[in-house]
């Protein structure tokens, strides 16, 4: 079917969404609960986009195209409600993301800067029990992807969503680290983690090593 | 991700013969991480703790860094042109006082095709014998026959692709989320999709949970269950009359002998229950498209060959090859068990498995080489053991394989490894083998390596170095050139890339391929001459003569080794996820954290009868030798038998292992083998590290 993104025009399959058609487009729209690998999930609202006909501006990446539909992705309200979100986000983080992950670069599209709030932040807890993979609690913003990656991808059902607002995160296992719980060491956590919640502990000591020792520490 | 990294390489994978594309990070002029490319078209954005995590081996302190010879017992360093004249010496004196076969050579399942191509070239046109043969020897040479025997060509009939297009799959003898990790998930999400999965094994491997049925059958009798399955297809009218009828010989045969193997009598030899085989017959017959799985618990026997035509028997009773969704899957072991057979280094084959016994091919061989060369085969692995023994073979060329940590009846391979005059090995590190080399020569793991892999899936993948070779090591397709230049046969190679060439020019089935043609999507053989590649073979003929595939009746027939009162238990040996064989490259790599030493898995029953507790030290004694190690119990292993792992040095598991193998290929019966187990020393509550060999940290 055809749709128009921008105001260019592209086909797309029935059962794409509007990001399927953004990216088909060339149209950037930003993300953070998506990675292409897993089912859409909805849940960032950093991919909101305009659509004609539509009260409000709706999620890219879990709303399927129609016939004829057409689609603003730098749309004013929708902008605001993703700087917002992402905004909100990075008020809670002790520290700027660092600038190779996705959410600094989502930030840097939307241009936000310093958050204009500054409430309490998460305080930094480290676990680095695992030879390669390290968990760094502080710099979750409950995306999800690091739970559906283990359950979509990989199966190994090792990662859970826990805790609630301000105190929500992710946990191995029953707390118990990811050497004690069903973890495989594929990765895929830390592979699709969008702020280095999960990442690599070599990469840690890698960047350590250039910049200023960031705040906190295990 | 790029502002950390100074460079990113886009490679295949070393590791099992999925074949995962990874991107090799560099900082600081090393790799420092390894993600997964997020177009590989086997892998998918994905890998597994070997491939991502399992890199530090290539920067370990321990790597050979410069040549090394033999001297009053010890070695010591040599320069490169001291240890490459020590070879042509020896092989020229050799050569000289006993003829080129009394030479023999191994490439390696590791290696690139080209390194292996050029490998059998130096044992061909250099050397001047067809003693050429790599480690697919002990794995998967009973399916290349078979393949070859009842289709017409040696790999995987379709792709991991198949694997989700398929609506039932049936998976023996082997136990993908351990070996092969990604595709183990990838079986794995397809089972929670509705994929209808039946495994078939001694063990209650992982997928057995989200599979419909497991078989838990006896070591040894795959033949009897695929024939059970095979009569139960027959009986209840479940035959592709069609398919059988205009694309196959030899159905009747087939349909006479499998009338004795009723799910009862079958059940009396595997011990899976009758009913089990029935309903394992029906999912896998009634499914519109069905695959079939299988690894080295099919092909590491005595008959181990004859259940690979079994299998495919069972496909073309239902008609389940050619199609999506309808593939016969060999999960390879190395990265490149494929691709080292393929590229010729196979003491009956040139490129292609064309036999050496063809006068138009060995002669074509002979003008591209400007050399002549014998109609007859050279030895196989096990042949080239026991000439060194009985000492008419002198010398040996090992690149890139531990014989004597992987190959079974230890004993003797080190006896025959002592008999040789010269043993000239080519490694990354100084292994159990090298021990007895006479030149050791500095190589170069598969991140410091241009070439390619061929995956399981027939598919020609390009590696690309991300790291240099360290000190003096040097790339192997440098140093094999180097040698056959300095036995007076200059191969005239620049890069591997010419080696490709050369492979496409002199084999009509890979005439469309090249590196830059393969680029990043891979290509699966056969490729014609204008690119287009094959996922898919045997769409509308067999590639055997009149096109027809072929049935095979061939009766069950006991292992070679059997249970007695001497030694009751049966001994299962196989792989664990976070180490790989030998445990040459994963042992040297923060995966020995994750899993630092062996066990013996035993079941519940057997234990309390052998008055064995958990975590408690074993003595497991077999016809052939002893070995120590922890006890695990555990649920996960059939009664009556016991299993482990062959990563360990300190547990040297090969020892037990007899000279019994495939009696079509010489694979080893490394599945069933007569074991004791006794209790020694007091209980412990968990399996002690065992570490006879310090990690060495990189860097």
């Amino acid at each position: 079917m055809r749709v128009e993104v921008d105001g260019r025009g592209v086909e797309v399959e029935p059962g794409a969404t509007i990001l399927d058609a953004a990216t088909a487009a060339g149209s950037y729209v930003p993300t953070l609960c998506f990675d292409e690998r897993m089912a859409p999930f909805g849940a960032c609202r950093v991919c909101m986009v305009g659509m004609e006909g539509a009260d409000a501006p709706v999620a890219a990446c879990t709303t399927l195209c129609r016939e004829d539909m057409r689609v603003t992705t730098d749309e004013a309200t929708a902008r605001r409600i993703a700087a917002a979100t992402v905004e909100l986000v990075l008020s809670e983080l002790p520290e700027p993301p660092a600038p190779h992950t996705e959410l600094a670069r989502v930030a840097d599209f939307l241009e936000i800067g310093e958050p204009r709030w500054q409430g309490e932040r998460r305080r930094p807890s480290h676990d680095r029990r695992h030879p390669y993979l390290a968990l760094q609690h502080e710099l979750c913003i409950s995306c999800g992807r690091c739970v559906r990656a283990c359950d979509e991808i990989q199966g190994a059902f090792a990662l859970t969503a826990t805790g609630r607002g301000f105190g929500s995160g992710i946990t191995a296992g029953l707390d118990s680290g990811f050497t004690n719980s069903t973890c495989v060491s594929c990765g895929a956590c830390a592979d699709t983690c969008p702020t280095d919640a999960i990442t690599e502990g070599s990469l840690l000591e890698l960047a350590s090593a250039y910049t200023e020792e960031p705040g906190g520490g295990v | 991700m790029s502002e950390r990294f100074e460079a990113t390489t886009t490679t295949t994978c070393g590791y099992c013969g999925v074949g995962c594309r990874l991107e090799a990070h560099r900082a600081d002029g090393r790799i420092v991480s390894i993600s997964p490319a997020m177009d590989g078209p086997a892998n998918k954005g994905h890998t597994c703790v070997k491939g991502r995590f399992a890199h530090q081996f290539a920067r370990s302190r321990d790597r050979l860094t410069a040549p090394l010879v033999r001297e009053s017992g010890g070695f010591r360093i040599a320069s490169w042109e001291e240890a490459i004249a020590r070879v042509t010496e020896a092989f020229t004196r050799i050569k000289a006082e006993h003829g080129p076969d009394a030479i023999a050579g191994l490439a390696s399942s590791r290696a690139t095709n080209e390194d292996c191509y050029v490998m059998q070239r130096l044992m061909r046109a250099a050397i001047g014998t067809h003693n050429i043969d790599n480690c697919s020897r002990v794995c998967h040479s009973p399916t290349s026959f078979a393949l070859r025997k009842a289709f017409g060509l040696s790999g995987a009939t379709g792709s991991f692709d198949d694997i989700e297009a398929a609506d039932a799959a049936l998976l023996i003898g082997v136990n993908p989320t351990q070996g092969h990790p990604v595709v183990g998930a990838r079986i794995k999400q397809a089972a929670i999709r509705g994929l209808k999965l039946v495994t078939a094994d001694p063990r209650r491997i992982e997928l057995a949970d989200y599979g419909q049925l497991h078989l838990g059958i006896r070591p040894g009798t795959n033949a009897a269950l695929l024939n059970g399955l095979a009569h139960v297809v027959i009986r209840d009218g479940l035959v592709d009359r069609d398919f059988v009828e205009k694309r196959t010989e030899g159905y009747d045969a087939v349909a006479e002998l499998v009338a004795a193997y009723t799910p009862e009598n079958v059940e009396e030899i595997t011990g899976a229950p009758a009913a089990g085989i029935e309903r394992a017959a029906h999912l896998y017959a009634e499914a519109e498209r069905a695959c079939i799985l299988w690894g080295l618990g099919v092909t590491e026997h005595l008959y181990g060959s004859e259940c690979v035509q079994l299998i495919c028997n069972l496909a073309l009773l239902t008609g389940n090859v050619g199609r999506p969704g309808a593939a016969l899957l060999p999960l390879r072991g190395q990265n490149n068990v494929q691709g080292s057979s393929d590229h010729g280094a196979l003491p009956d084959t040139f490129t292609d498995y064309r036999p050496v016994t063809d006068d138009a091919v060995t002669s074509a061989f002979e003008e591209r080489w400007g050399v002549t060369m014998k109609r007859e085969r050279g030895m196989k692995i096990p042949e080239m053991f026991d000439a060194a023994v009985d000492g008419s073979l002198k010398a040996m060329y090992i690149f890139g394989e531990d014989v004597a940590q992987t190959d079974p009846d230890t004993t003797h391979v080190i006896q025959a490894l002592e008999s040789l005059d010269f043993l000239v090995c080519q490694d990354i590190f100084e292994t159990e083998t090298t021990k007895y080399a006479d030149v050791i020569l500095p190589a170069s793991a598969f991140l410091e390596k241009t070439g390619t892999f061929t995956n399981a899936e027939r598919r020609l993948q390009l590696v690309s170095a991300s790291a240099e070779p360290p000190g003096a090591a040097r790339t192997d397709f440098e140093i094999l050139t180097t040698v056959s230049r300095a036995l007076g046969h200059d191969m005239g190679y620049e890069t591997p890339s010419d080696v490709m060439d050369e492979i496409a020019e002199m084999t009509p089935r890979y005439a469309g391929i090249s590196h830059e043609r393969i680029g990043r999507a891979g290509l699966q053989w056969p490729v014609a001459p204008d690119g287009t590649d094959t996922p898919i073979l045997y769409t509308d003929r067999f590639e055997l003569p009149g096109g027809r595939a072929h049935f095979a009746p061939l009766p069950y027939k006991p292992p070679g080794d059997q249970a007695d009162a001497e030694f009751p238990l049966i001994l299962v040996t196989g792989r664990r996820l976070e180490h790989y064989n030998a445990g040459t490259m994963t042992r040297r790599t923060g995966n020995l954290e994750l899993m630092s030493s062996d066990w013996l898995e035993v079941h519940p029953a057997d234990a309390a009868a052998l008055g064995v507790a958990d975590g408690q030290e074993v003595a497991v004694r077999s016809r052939r030798g002893m070995i120590r190690l922890p006890a695990r119990v555990t649920e996960r292993i059939e009664e009556g038998h016991v299993f482990t792992a062959f990563h360990f040095p300190e547990v040297r598991t090969n020892l037990l292992i007899g000279p019994s193998a495939d009696v079509n290929t010489s694979c080893p019966e490394y599945k069933v083998v007569a074991v004791s187990v006794q209790p020694i020393g007091a209980e412990r509550s968990a399996p002690a590290p065992a570490r006879a060999e310090p990690m060495v940290p990189a860097d």
